[in-house]
């Protein structure tokens, strides 16, 4: 039996893609996991079961669920390495054990919290830990470190999120690292669990600033499926327009960042304009600047919704005077690409071991792309390729495309959606659960959502994220120290989105 | 909570001996550090710092390190495991110094009040010099709030114009 068929051959749940194993089925599949590519989304636990969710068929979810016994589990890390992340976190937050899982570090808890295991049914005393964490070293690097060890963060004066990241050098070389997290965890799931349905919501908006959009859009979808609901197909292409505006402004932050890093000033500052050329033209119409709160369950939510086909054709024909001078000169800036060239490569194997999609994925030889299975992009999404060795080069030149297909799409948009009204249908929160995703600027962002009586039960998020910090750890060994900097932006890793 | 006991003397008080001028002849500079946040505002101070709002000119800048620094920068809610990070680049910044908090996160909490791994904002913990709230505040608004800071609006053009600035000063 494949691991498909080991979910299905679960008994039957409420939701009818989710199935409930027992624990030899639950070790059954992960040994049928080790042998299969069935995509894996992750895990999460709600106090008494666990639930590993799977895409088998783009985005047609699979779920199978394992009562907790003794509060321990069968871990999934053996057959799928960013598992790891997911089970530390559970055992950081429950106090659930995951048996036989690659590595059983604190993620986030680092016995600094007013309570051990908050979410657990009766939450442990306060962690004793006095003064700043220290970092833990896995036990391969314990037992093979040579060389000089340094650090690198959270507090490094670069406008990013707080993130450590342990060293062993060789010289100039790196030849080992880790990373260490859970500074910027702000206790999501615990916040979310009971929340309102609209306070769930804005929440969601702010698990990491640069996403927001498509962080929203994939919760409104989990909760409209939920509810067994479908938006129109108006208000369906509004959101494509705030998905795509935000992958325009996050792809231009990010190779502002690189060329920063990369030394090309002016580059750098030519992108951060061009970005901000585009957020006059929007922050008026949309609402803000960040587009956060703009999609909200059952619509959107814009300041001035008739005006969006207006505004596409505008930025449109912004598009068209400023980015193809744009990519010449980024092609073209002399020691630009030469510096980034062969950096931070991220090869498939890579890529298949930690499980990373979104633009690192696509520059590494990857064909991953949500939109291609989400109906509202019918039309809109076309396949395209690029340049696939995976070196931060080639990370920067996707990014680079992937603006202008999205101006493209914006362009399309335009006319379409005329003087659009938007608006909101209102929503009665039957119980129920549900998924939805969305392709945000770094990867596949998918939320399961639970409602009772009208609330938000529990929610788990996906985030490309975690695999970005295991592609992280697995890109720096033989790079050279000045480049984390580079590696680090191209991949993007970012605490915020990663400790919750 | 005594986390930080903020001894803002001189450098922007009136009355107060200055010890070195500040001002575009010589900038306020900036440590930044996030606490634990979205993100959102780490983005809008990088969008200030790179070019199309001039902060240097106005008479700022950022640096690498709290040595350097006059003023700490905070955004995010505070988690109790950057508390200890933020303790240690306050103690290491030169004096006289001073707490800027952008954004409702490190103000009040914001999004994120006090539960087992935040404590919230700063307000009421610390002395803050300067606070400039939103969720996140415009790079404007930023920029308006730190040049409040000389009892001046900020000079020349800006790119984007949108919301007027509502920072408060303490």
């Amino acid at each position: 039996m494949d691991a498909e068929a080991h979910i299905r051959a679960g008994a039957e749940t409420e939701t009818p893609w989710r199935y409930r194993l027992d624990e030899l089925a639950w070790r059954d599949l992960v040994d049928g996991l080790k042998q299969s590519h069935l995509p894996f989304v992750g895990v999460w636990c709600d106090g008494v079961d666990v639930h590993a969710l799977f895409l088998p068929h783009g985005v047609q979810p699979l779920a199978a669920t394992l009562a907790l016994e003794d509060g321990r589990y069968p871990a999934l890390s053996p057959a799928r390495a960013v598992s790891s992340l997911y089970e530390r976190m559970i055992f950081d937050l429950y106090g659930a054990e995951a048996m036989w899982a690659t590595d059983v570090r604190p993620l986030v808890d680092h016995e600094v919290w007013s309570n051990t295991t908050p979410l657990a049914a009766s939450p442990g005393p306060a962690g004793g830990h006095k003064g700043m964490i220290a970092f833990q070293p896995s036990d391969a690097w314990a037992a093979e470190t040579v060389g000089v060890m340094t650090g690198i963060g959270p507090a490094t004066g670069a406008r990013e999120t707080p993130l450590h990241t342990a060293l062993v050098l060789d010289g100039e070389t790196i030849t080992r690292a880790e990373t260490l997290s859970g500074y910027a965890h702000r206790g999501l799931t615990q916040r979310w669990k009971n929340s309102r349905v609209d306070d769930a919501c804005r929440l969601s908006g702010r698990v990491v600033a640069g996403c927001s959009a498509a962080h929203q859009v994939a919760f409104c979808q989990a909760v409209e499926a939920a509810c067994g609901e479908t938006i129109g197909h108006e208000v369906a292409q509004l959101r494509v327009v705030l998905l795509e505006l935000e992958r325009c402004l996050q792809h231009l932050y990010t190779l502002g960042g690189l060329a920063r890093e990369a030394g090309a000033l002016l580059v750098s500052s030519r992108c951060m304009w061009f970005r901000e050329q585009i957020l006059t033209e929007t922050a008026p119409v949309i609402g803000s600047r960040l587009l956060m709160d703009h999609c909200v369950p059952g619509g959107v939510n814009l300041r001035a919704a008739t005006e969006i086909g207006t505004l596409c054709t505008r930025i449109a024909e912004l598009g068209e005077e400023i980015y193809p001078t744009l990519v010449e000169l980024w092609q073209g800036y002399a020691g630009l690409a030469g510096r980034m060239a062969g950096v931070g490569v991220v090869n498939s194997a890579v890529l298949e071991q930690v499980g990373l999609d979104g633009p690192v994925a696509r520059a590494g030889g990857g064909d991953c792309d949500c939109r291609r299975d989400l109906r509202m992009y019918d039309g809109l999404w076309r396949f395209t390729a690029g340049r696939h060795d995976g070196s931060v080069e080639d990370r920067a030149a996707v990014l680079l495309d992937e603006i202008g297909e999205s101006l493209r799409m914006l362009t399309e948009l335009g006319p379409r959606l005329g003087l659009t009204a938007g608006g909101r249908i209102d929503l009665t929160y039957p119980d129920g659960e549900g998924v939805g995703m969305a392709e945000g600027p770094w990867g596949t962002i998918l939320y399961w959502v639970r409602l009772q009586n009208g609330r938000v039960d529990q929610v788990f998020m996906r985030d490309p994220s975690a695999s970005a910090l295991l592609a992280y750890e697995a890109a720096l060994p033989g790079q050279a120290v000045a480049d984390i900097g580079l590696i680090r932006a191209s991949l993007g890793v970012n605490a915020a989105a990663l400790d919750g | 909570m005594g986390l930080i006991r903020a001894v803002f003397d001189a450098a922007f008080r009136q009355g107060g001996t200055r010890l070195k001028p500040v001002g575009p002849r010589w900038p306020l500079l900036l440590f930044h550090v996030d606490t634990g946040g979205c993100g959102g505002c780490g983005m809008e101070l990088e969008a200030l710092g790179a070019g199309a709002y001039d902060v240097q000119g106005a008479g700022f800048g950022f640096v690498q390190s709290p040595r350097a620094a006059d003023v700490l920068l905070i955004t995010g809610s505070l988690t109790r495991t950057m508390a200890p990070v933020l303790e240690a680049a306050w103690q290491a910044m030169p004096t006289p110094k001073g707490v800027i908090c952008v954004g409702n996160c490190a103000i009040d909490g914001g999004f994120f009040p006090e539960n087992y791994t935040t404590m919230g904002g700063l307000d009421r913990k610390v002395r803050i010099d300067l606070r400039i709230p939103g969720c996140p505040p415009t790079p404007l608004q930023v920029l308006e709030g730190l040049c409040s800071l000389f009892g001046k609006r900020p000079e020349g053009e800006t790119s984007a114009d949108h919301g007027a600035g509502s920072s408060t000063s303490s």
